[in-house]
């Protein structure tokens, strides 16, 4: 009888101490996310690239980050503000990356698609993004930019989800932590400090 | 012996208690970490919204070509990585404002850069002396889901009115870097949390957003949303004369204040799995209603006739979100969608940026253009932050934009063309609501604005415009 009480007492006490510990420990992305590799792909559609970062609505923001699920909830919000501290959510730089299917090698201007749970951020932040630096970005005139081109300044880029009535744009971006994920109405094309950037390579 | 053979059995049940213990600790933790994630929907999972910039206002012989983004999951999910999805779409249509509809089907182009689908308004329905209405059911054909754009459909559809004799006005190219003055700095604040100051989130990696969104009064109280401190601060005289908590995210919301001292804060957060929400507080921060819009973003909130109006995405219609008894459903408010903001005579202002360098404004009476203007300017136009009337004329605050030059274009429009026109340096150094950098109250105009400093609120006084 001793060693079952033992085995239950010792078992008990681990399960609420290790699980403890264990809970301290986990993030969001050490609890779903991965490290695949982005897989090539032939087509790169400005349309696919709405839905695929449509999926990243609502999944909040994680400044350096770039994971997220599809299930319309922020699993890691509040966090401090340009700390990353594996949280769901991409940033704005980590979103315009995965969305443009760009790869880690600035020299490759191919298309690599990443699934949602890969976490990834890809080398460029918004500035660079502003300076059209790495093989699959450049820079293109504001007044042109079209559906899923961009806009970026040195802190901050989004994508034109579609342009609006009365000259600004529905933007899609991982804005800021109280702000998520989403579609958001901005004035972007007409801000000095934004420069119009687009995806070399587009395919339709 | 045994006494060693007893602690033995102890021991080796304790330390395998210990062992499955603490693999089913960290078992649990993943389950539950992995259960709280889970239920994340797959790729093949079906949603569908869409793109659309309604051609609101037309000019005699052109072209309407009605364009449409469908945005949904490829039918291979994964697999289709890249492609677009299977949409469709049939709009219905039809001369003038009433009458019933007829279909069109929407082609699909290779392209996808203003929208993959579209349909050719036919002539006849395009030059009709008094416009056209419509509104399209989109579909995506793999996983079976649709959507009516805009959400009111046949009650509230899309409406196009044509320019026929409109004011013309050419602004030529933009002189940049002769910005006027203002007549006086009625609010001036600086970074921080006490009080007086305003709160400035972000930083040198990320979106700055300091208070986004004011309104002014006729006795020329200034109310400020301070929303990074969760305040609304009053300020009259170039002092803040009171200043009350309000519960509102601290994101690039929207405010407008009533003459009874509520405000209504429209919130840019995005909400889980939902529409953004209207929230109402009374004068001392009380919050006393909160109701989601009807459409996924919104561009701008103001007050109308009857309460809040909000212009909202993807339709880009203008909704009333209740009136003086009812708040609306959101069904109901994509019911009342209308193309212009309702004045208080009853009459709508319709605006459309057309083209690179084009603004269109129009006030619609019963159904019909009462008088228009068509403003072209060689230097591109970005966002029309005010379009409004006062008196007999309209005052227009549209943003003149370079890739490295930008500044505002104020122009007082009568019947016959400019009355005044003059340029505001832009000054938006932190983010705010989109369409929150101005606000006209009678012959004042009012500019929210940032520096490295801290915010302010300059007056401008218009005289003799009304």
């Amino acid at each position: 009888m001793k060693p079952l009480i033992a085995f239950l007492g010792a078992f008990v006490a681990a399960l609420l101490l290790s699980g403890v510990t264990a809970a301290r420990s986990q993030t969001f992305q050490s609890a779903n996310c991965n490290t695949a590799t982005g897989q090539p792909t032939a087509s790169l559609t400005r349309d696919w690239s709405q839905t695929y970062s449509l999926a990243a609505a609502w999944e909040g923001y994680q400044w350096g980050g770039g994971c997220w699920n599809n299930n319309d909830v922020d699993e890691a919000p509040n966090d401090p503000p340009e700390h990353y501290t594996g949280g769901e959510g991409g940033d704005c730089s980590g979103l315009t990356f995965k969305t443009w299917q760009e790869a880690l090698n600035t020299a490759d201007g191919g298309h690599y698609y990443s699934h949602r749970l890969r976490n990834v951020h890809g080398p460029y932040d918004a500035a660079r993004f502003r300076d059209g630096i790495g093989a699959p970005n450049g820079t293109i005139s504001k007044a042109y930019a079209g559906v899923m081109d961009g806009f970026a300044s040195s802190s901050h880029v989004g994508m034109i989800f579609f342009r609006g009535s009365g000259g600004w744009d529905q933007i899609i971006e991982a804005k800021c932590e109280a702000c998520g994920t989403n579609i958001f109405s901005e004035t972007y094309r007409g801000q000095s400090a934004y420069g119009g950037i687009r995806r070399i390579g587009w395919t339709g | 012996m045994k006494w060693f053979a007893q602690r033995r059995r102890i021991l080796v049940g304790g330390a395998s208690g210990l062992a499955c213990g603490i693999a089913g600790g960290i078992a649990a933790v993943a389950l539950l970490a992995g259960g709280a994630s889970g239920g994340a929907r797959e790729a093949g999972d079906s949603f569908i919204t869409a793109g659309h910039l309604p051609p609101l206002l037309t000019v005699p012989g052109q072209r309407v070509t009605l364009r449409y983004a469908i945005v949904c999951p490829p039918a291979g999910g994964d697999s289709d990585a890249g492609r677009p999805c299977d949409g469709a779409g049939i709009v219905y249509i039809r001369s003038g404002h009433s009458g019933p509809f007829e279909p069109l089907a929407l082609e699909r182009s290779a392209g996808s850069v203003d929208g993959r689908f579209f349909a050719d308004v036919p002539s006849a329905i395009a030059s009709s002396p008094e416009g056209f209405s419509y509104y399209a059911v989109l579909r995506d054909r793999a996983h079976g889901t649709e959507m009516t754009l805009p959400a009111g459909g046949a009650a509230a559809p899309q409406a196009s009115f044509p320019l026929r004799d409109a004011v013309t006005v050419d602004l030529g190219s933009h002189v940049f870097g002769s910005p006027r003055r203002a007549s006086a700095r009625v609010v001036s604040t600086q970074w921080g949390t006490g009080a007086g100051d305003v709160g400035l989130s972000g930083g040198k990696t990320s979106a700055r957003i300091g208070p986004s969104s004011f309104d002014a009064s006729p006795d020329g109280t200034v109310t400020l949303l301070d929303e990074i401190n969760h305040r609304v601060q009053r300020w009259r005289g170039g002092a803040v004369v009171r200043s009350v908590p309000v519960d509102v995210p601290a994101a690039a919301d929207d405010l407008a204040a009533a003459p009874d001292g509520s405000v209504y804060v429209l919130d840019g957060r995005s909400s889980a799995a939902s529409t953004p929400l209207l929230r109402t507080f009374a004068a001392d921060g009380r919050l006393v209603a909160a109701r989601h819009i009807a459409e996924r973003s919104w561009s701008q909130l103001r007050l109308g006739p009857s309460g809040p109006v909000v212009q909202q995405s993807p339709s880009e219609q203008w909704m009333p979100t209740g009136d003086a008894t009812t708040a609306f459903s959101r069904a109901a408010q994509a019911r009342h969608g209308d193309p212009g903001r309702p004045l208080d005579d009853g009459s709508q202002l319709v605006v459309l940026r057309a083209g690179m360098g084009e603004v269109r404004i129009a006030r619609v009476v019963n159904g019909a253009v009462r008088q228009a203007w068509r403003i072209t300017s060689q230097t591109p136009l970005g966002e029309v932050q005010v379009a409004d009337r006062t008196g007999a004329r309209v005052v227009l605050v549209v943003k003149a934009y370079t890739n490295t030059q930008d500044e505002f274009e104020l122009l007082v429009l009568d019947g016959r063309g400019v009355v005044k026109r003059f340029s505001v340096a832009s000054s938006e150094w932190a983010d705010a609501a989109p369409l929150a950098r101005f606000r006209l109250v009678g012959p004042a105009l009012y500019q929210l604005g940032s520096t490295p400093e801290g915010a302010f609120v300059d007056r401008y006084d218009l005289e003799g415009v009304s």
